[in-house]
Order: structure tokens, then sequence, then C-alpha cells
């Protein structure tokens, strides 16, 4: 399949705004949103769909900071990634395939992201100089560079990933059939990592049952996602009215406005 | 000395925490932002160049929180300093606040809320429905947009005593949070972690019958999606137990997978 011009500057333009909601914190820089907006524009939503959810769960251990390591970035599998999956599903890359290859693009973003932190560093100086010299519309542009800065290079890694989508391919085409499986049967698995990160810092002792609850619910009653929230909903709501009642730890009584968020 | 501000003001700031990490840097990560955040009202406050000057150079220098909780912080800086509080003092207590509120706005945003709603968003992604992704962001957004807006009342409203009282509050909305999401992530890890084995052997049932039987078949007759269950166990062990880091993972995960599929034990 062939990218147009076009789709490659929409390409760009989508790449560089999510990466900027990494600043803005509203979240557009997953996997999940970034995928999906690709598909859209390539004219392949079911592909996008599927890859934004496969990468989405690969990566969302990565979403939780580990002391300082700087984690690969959801654009490999959200941009270059779903544009593999796109054009090249009739060469044999299907989505899992398509994650495994795609991961040395996403930590080679995140080096390119932790470089452009690091030559920002000047900015703090230069908005101090723009204080001192009371040039304060100065100040807020540098306020806001880290941000410009983002949106320019999103748009080169999106814009030079569609546009290199033909030598990807051809390259690709090298890559033999047993291996193709293999990286496969790797994809399928990656999510695994994604979870159990999560659930290395969610999971206390006492969460156990839930971790229990959750599989049940999927694996033998084979609930819809959304009536497995409700049945965790149910539960915690159980155990926090009436923790304490008998306990030794008292929870004091108050209002959950959260619960309507769920 | 009468109060400068109004509430509009605080509720701009508050809004202004989507910009906190406009001017991100490793030198003085946001304070730039922070500086920035304040600026509208400090331009109210201080109409005489050289004092605005001097106070938001006194801001830009290091800082660094969850943008979901800033507001907090910012509301009760302005609303302290509008009082006529000592800065040092104010400086003290904002930098008191940073560390705590990275805390519980990380637990509870990148802990416990995108997980619960990327996980959700990606199953019905999944199933091919484009209400996936929508529903990941619209939900993800209304959240911490409402916890941005609570925060940024509290700080205006009250003084440091609310702390302790809104660590408590925080924590136990985090708590069930984490409940639900546990449940919601362990349920879909069943289901999304894909590993199936070709085996199969050939069993003789009597002396002229041969019978097939797959070895999935019997694993799947002993616990439903066990290997996915021990994969998931596994990598939580080596994460826990061993402290291995997530590239480590990933490229154990992408060598085994591959390695497996050759020598087709797993397909």
């Amino acid at each position: 399949m062939e990218i147009s011009m076009l789709q490659s500057i929409l390409i760009g333009l989508w790449c560089g705004v999510c990466l900027c909601g990494m600043l803005l914190g509203i979240y557009t820089n997953r996997c999940l949103v970034m995928a999906t907006g690709v598909g859209l524009i390539l004219g392949d939503l079911p592909t996008g769909l599927a890859m934004g959810a496969v990468g989405e769960l690969a990566f969302m251990g990565f979403g939780v900071s580990q002391g300082g390591s700087v984690p690969p970035n959801p654009m490999g599998p959200g941009i270059i990634g779903t544009i593999m999956a796109i054009t090249m599903k009739n060469s044999g890359v299907d989505v899992g395939s398509a994650l495994a290859l795609s991961f040395p693009f996403a930590v080679a973003f995140q080096f390119i992201i932790t470089a452009v932190y690091t030559a920002c560093a000047g900015i703090g100086e230069a908005a101090k100089n723009a204080l001192e010299n009371k040039k304060f519309g100065m100040f807020r542009f540098y306020s806001n560079a880290t941000l410009i800065v983002f949106l320019v290079l999103g748009f080169i890694i999106g814009f030079a990933g569609a546009m290199s989508a033909e030598g990807l391919q051809s390259v690709i085409s090298l890559i033999p059939g047993w291996l193709n499986t293999g990286l496969s049967v790797a994809g399928a698995m990656l999510p695994a990592v994604g979870f159990a990160m999560i659930l290395n810092v969610m999971a206390k002792k006492e969460l156990i049952p839930f971790v229990l609850l959750g599989y049940m619910a999927i694996a033998y009653l084979g609930l819809p996602i959304i009536g497995v929230a409700v049945l965790g909903t149910a539960v915690a709501l159980l155990v926090f009215f009436y923790a304490g009642k008998g306990g030794n730890n008292n929870v004091e009584e108050v209002e959950v406005e959260f619960e309507d968020g769920i | 000395m009468a109060s400068k501000l109004t509430k509009r003001d605080y509720t701009i700031t508050s809004l202004r925490a989507y910009l906190l990490q406009n001017g991100m840097n490793y030198n003085n990560y946001q304070g730039l932002g922070y500086a920035n955040m304040l600026y509208p009202a400090l331009r109210k406050m201080y109409k005489n160049d050289d004092e605005l000057k001097e106070v938001l150079k006194d801001n830009i220098e290091f800082f660094n929180t969850n943008p979901s909780m800033v507001p907090f912080i910012t509301n009760l800086h302005l609303s302290m300093l509008d009082g006529g509080a000592d800065p040092k003092e104010i400086k003290g207590i904002k930098m008191a606040l940073m560390g705590p509120m990275a805390g519980i706005g990380d637990s509870l945003s990148q802990f416990c809320l995108a997980p619960l709603f990327a996980t959700i968003g990606a199953s019905l992604a999944q199933e091919g429905l484009i209400l996936g992704p929508i529903f990941f962001w619209l939900g993800i957004n209304i959240c911490l947009f409402i916890v941005k807006m609570l925060m940024g009342g509290w700080g205006y409203r009250l003084g440091t005593s609310i702390i302790t009282k809104l660590s408590g509050y925080m924590e136990q909305i985090s708590t069930i949070a984490g409940m639900i999401g546990v449940t919601v992530i362990s349920g879909l890890a069943v289901n999304f972690v894909k590993i199936t084995t070709p085996l199969q052997y050939v069993a003789q049932v009597s002396e002229t019958e041969q019978k097939v039987i797959a070895i999935q078949d019997m694993l799947d007759a002993i616990l439903p999606n066990l290997l996915p269950v021990l994969f998931t166990c596994l990598v939580f062990w080596l994460i826990k137990e061993k402290k291995w880091t997530t590239y480590r993972l990933v490229i154990m995960t992408i060598i085994v997978g591959i390695l497996l599929s050759v020598i087709g034990v797993l397909g």
C-alpha cells in the first residue's frame, strides 16, 4: 500500500500533536490514541484499533516510572508500528510482529526525547535573562519552548516514518518466515510485561482477592470488560463500607465522589 | 491589604496547569512552567515591572510535581501571597508540598486511572470499536480535569491544615481505584496475553485405536489460560524479586518467543 504525500503530512501533524500531549498531560501520547489516528488517516481503522490495543497494553508498564530509567516511547508502536501493520498487512506482518518490530524505534525515540530535555536545559538560563531585561513576552515564549520543540520533533518522526514506509517494507520483506512467526508469538506475549509492571506497582497483598476476582470474571465467566469493572467496583465498595467493622483499621465514612468517573 | 485576586484568577491559574510542563528541561524541570502558570495572576498583583521580574525570577527555580495536583500548590501560593504572607514562608510550603503532591498525583493518575481506562479502552478497541480510544481519552481527561479543579479550589480556600485530611481522602480514593484497577487488569491480562502450544502426542487408546491429544486442550482443562497466567506470574516475579528492568523483560520476551516458536513449543 502506498502512502500519499498528504497522508504523510497528516501523520506528521498527528504525531506532533500527540507527542505534545506528553507535556500537556492530556494522554494523547498513548499507543491507543496515536494508532487510532494513524488508522483513520490511512483508511484502515480496524488495523489501527487492533494495533492500538496491543501496543497500549504492552507499553502500559512503561507509563510507570522506575527510578529514573528512561521508558521507551509509545510513538514506536503507535506511529511506526501502525504504519507497518497497515502497509504490510498483505506481506505477512500482523499486529503482533509489528509490535515487536517497532520496539527498537520506541527505544530510539525515547533517547531523542531525553536529548531534547537536556538540550532545553539552556532555556532556563535564557528565560532568566529575559526576565532580567523585563522582556516578559520572551519569558512566556521560553516557558513554552519545549512544547514547540516537541511539536516539530513529532512532525518529523511521523512524516519521516510515513515517507520511509516503502523502504521499511523492502527491509522487512527480507525477514524469513520462521522469524516472522516468532515475532508474532513474541508480540502476543508482550502485553504480559505491561500487565506485570502495572500489577507490581498496584498490587499489595490485600489486593490478591481482586486479582483472582478479575481472573475468574474473564476466564470462567467470560464477562465483558465493563462488567468486570462494575463487579470490581461493587466488591471494592463492599470492602470499603464494611472495612473496620470488626477489624482494627478504622476507615472513616466519607463520601466518594469518585465512583462516577468509572 | 485588600485582596487583589478574584475567584476567576484562581480558576485561570488552575487551568494553566496544562502548561506546567511546556518548558520542561533537565535544568529546572517544571520551574519555568510553574512561573508561567502564575504569570497572569502575578501580573495583576504587581503593576511594577521590577517587582514582577523579581517574583518571577524567584519562581523559575527547580520544581517538579504532578500536573494534576499542581493547582493546589499554585492557588495556595497565590492566596498566601495575596494575604501578605512572607515569600520565604510561601517558598518553604511550596517546596514541601512538591513531593507529597507528586506522590499522591502519580499514584492516582499513572497507577490507577490511566491503567484502568487504558485496559478498558484497549479491550473495546480490540473488538474493533472506535469507542475504545474515545472512552480512554475522555475518561482519563475528564477525571484529571476534575482533580485539577478540586485541587485548585482546595488550595485557594484552605491553608496547610488540609494536607493531612486531603491525603486521607486521596488515599481512600486511591485504594478503591486500586481495587477496581487490579480486578480489571488481572482479568484482561489473561485475555490479552496470548500464548498457546501446538504440541500434541499420540496416545494408544486400545490395541487398534490411536488418539491425538493436544497439550493445549489438557492445559485448558486444568485452568483456562494457564500459559498466559504462568508467564505473567513469571514476569511479575522477575520484576518483584529479581528487579529486572522493563528493557530486559521486553528483550527476554522477544527472544523467548522467537526461540520457542522456532522449536515448535509455542505457536
